[in-house]
């Protein structure tokens, strides 16, 4: 599993650390003595990745597992891994909020919350000003509109089809024999993309590696396929009133130059946040923040945890 | 007179003589479409025991007929397999084409000819294509998961229409130790009911036939059935209905001279 320790989210005058590894501005930041007494966690299902992430005060620890075959049975490990990491006990989280692909039941969750709103206020918590959010996920693509505060106002996914997304790269990298982390710099190599004719994935992968055996270079090819793969994912978050600013984020947010297909098309520069998979369980850990702070003392509703299954209902 | 059918995965080629098959060969298309429309007019040929100067007329058919040089004329595959189909079942009012690339749905009249088509979009889910990558998730030959599909009691569901995604669920389920059969039982109930759904966007007119390489399983049969709740008529040789249409054609083209 890798996983990583996210920079403070503290404002500069109340913390030690340098600006440069800030992700937050000042304006934004929710910190104040209260909440440096509470742990809060995060954890964000998704289709092909599971995200656990840790918040206290403005401190974030986070680890990205895979999901795992099986679907979602190594939930409970990855959110685990994230208690180890922090030095902490299951007991000593204040609330926990799950979120994720498709209809989940985690035993281990105070509550779940649709993955649209943990990903609305996870970039809201980063970038204030974002108004747009593009997810590029393993298995989907959603386009989120988002207020001033976080909150989302309109939304728009494309889960029934591959193409476009980080499958569809997935296939491609499979079908030209290369690994998918080098897609980016082999496409970036290219002066001439390639024109892809075929939009359904499987018709794709054929097409350019019958193009490759007949000896059209690879880099042309790789570079048509992020064409294609922008275009794709446009073609869907048009349906929504684009706004800036905008921000992408899922592993696909770390293909950089798919980043920049898309800011190009857009015609506007885009924000990614340091951890692109981030969001979505920062955004939860922090909604669970919020739904503590909120509640009168002694009525916050809990679910009785345990460490069973995650499993999903159709 | 001669037919060819040239298609994204297969090239078709049929000798018919007075509206009677004479012979058929089928190859894989390849690469190269002119290439797969000689080879398979030669063999066609040899096996009628006629050689090419026999030929009054050749139309060709199919996404290669272009390449077909020695084609007298052209027509698309759509009204080439009505007038196949309705040669030898003057019934059908209604055809679902099952190719590798797309499937394609189109009504005809008594005489076969195409009153109304419509084509999928070009996606592996929707087309024969899925049964081939399922098939090769499960290490199994494409003929053979026809048979295997129908000792099925429980048909898996699954829950998408995409070609990839069926896959990642065929993997997990596998894991899951989910018999062979009851995956290939749902995955051809997915394809049926996308077929179904096609169909029913032009309107069903009884009898139905179904055609092209995704005929050939009866696993899909089976479904399209159950889908429908009615028979399919299956030609003997779907494959080559529309190089057979295409051929009934030539003849037509011949005696208007």
């Amino acid at each position: 599993m890798t996983e990583s320790k996210v920079s403070c989210l503290q404002s500069e005058a109340s913390c030690p650390q340098s600006e440069a590894s800030c992700l937050q501005s000042e304006a934004s930041c929710l910190q104040n003595e209260a909440s440096f007494a509470h742990y809060f966690a995060g954890i964000d299902i998704g289709s092909t990745m599971t995200k656990a992430a840790i918040i206290h005060g403005g401190i974030v620890w986070s680890v990205i597992g895979p999901t795992g075959p099986e679907q979602r049975k190594l939930a409970g490990k990855v959110m685990q891994e994230a208690l180890k990491k922090a030095g902490l006990s299951f007991e000593e989280i204040s609330y926990l909020v799950a979120t994720g692909y498709g209809r989940i039941n985690v035993p281990f969750a105070d509550k779940q919350i649709t993955e649209i709103s943990c990903h609305a206020r996870g970039v809201n918590s980063i970038f204030p000003q974002a108004r747009t959010i593009i997810d590029i996920g393993g298995q989907d693509v959603k386009g989120i509109r988002i207020d001033a505060k976080g909150k989302p106002v309109d939304f728009v996914m494309n889960d029934k089809c591959a193409a476009g997304t980080g499958r569809f790269l997935e296939v491609i990298a499979g079908a030209l024999g290369i690994e998918l982390d080098d897609l980016s710099k082999t496409a970036a190599a290219s002066k001439k993309p390639a024109r892809i004719s075929s939009l359904c994935t499987v018709f794709a992968a054929q097409e350019v590696a019958s193009r490759l055996s007949e000896g059209a270079p690879l880099s042309d090819l790789v570079a048509g396929i992020h064409q294609s793969v922008a275009e794709r994912i446009l073609r869907t978050v048009s349906r929504l009133s684009v706004e800036k600013e905008i921000v992408i984020t899922g592993g696909g947010a770390k293909n950089g130059h798919l980043v920049k297909m898309l800011a190009e098309r857009l015609g506007a520069a885009v924000l990614v946040p340091q951890e692109p998979l981030l969001t979505g369980a920062i955004g939860a850990a922090m909604l669970g923040k919020d739904r503590f702070h909120a509640a009168p003392a002694g009525q916050l509703q809990k679910r009785p945890r345990n460490w069973g299954e995650v499993t999903f209902f159709n | 007179m001669a037919g060819v059918d040239i298609g994204a995965d297969s090239s078709k080629a049929v000798i018919v003589a007075n509206g009677k098959l004479l012979s058929r060969h089928i190859i894989p298309s390849g690469g190269n479409y002119k290439l797969a429309a000689d080879l398979a007019l030669d063999a066609a040929l040899q096996k009628a025991e006629l050689s090419r100067g026999a030929l009054a007329g050749i139309v060709a058919t199919g996404g290669g007929a272009g390449n077909v040089t020695c084609a007298n004329r052209t027509s698309s595959d759509i009204v080439c397999q009505g007038r196949g189909v309705s040669r030898l079942h003057p019934s059908v009012r209604t055809i679902i084409d099952v190719g590798d690339l797309s499937s394609k749905v189109s009504r005809i009249d008594q005489s076969g000819k195409t009153s109304a088509f419509l084509l999928s979009g070009k996606c592996a889910g929707g087309s024969a294509r899925i049964l081939q990558v399922i098939a090769r998730v499960l290490q199994l030959k494409i003929e053979d998961i026809g048979p295997l599909s129908l000792t099925s009691q429980n048909p898996v569901q699954f829950n998408t229409q995409c070609a990839v995604f069926a896959e990642t669920e065929a993997v997990s389920r596998i894991a899951e130790g989910l018999p062979k059969e009851d995956l290939l039982a749902g995955i051809h109930l997915a394809l049926a009911a996308q077929l179904y759904t096609l169909a029913e966007r032009i309107g069903i007119e009884q009898d139905c036939a179904l055609i092209g390489g995704g005929a050939k399983d009866i696993g899909l049969v089976k479904a399209m059935q159950e889908t429908a709740g009615h028979e399919f008529i299956v030609p003997l040789e779907p494959q080559i209905m529309a190089a057979y249409g295409a051929a009934i054609i030539a003849g037509e083209v011949v005696a208007k001279k």
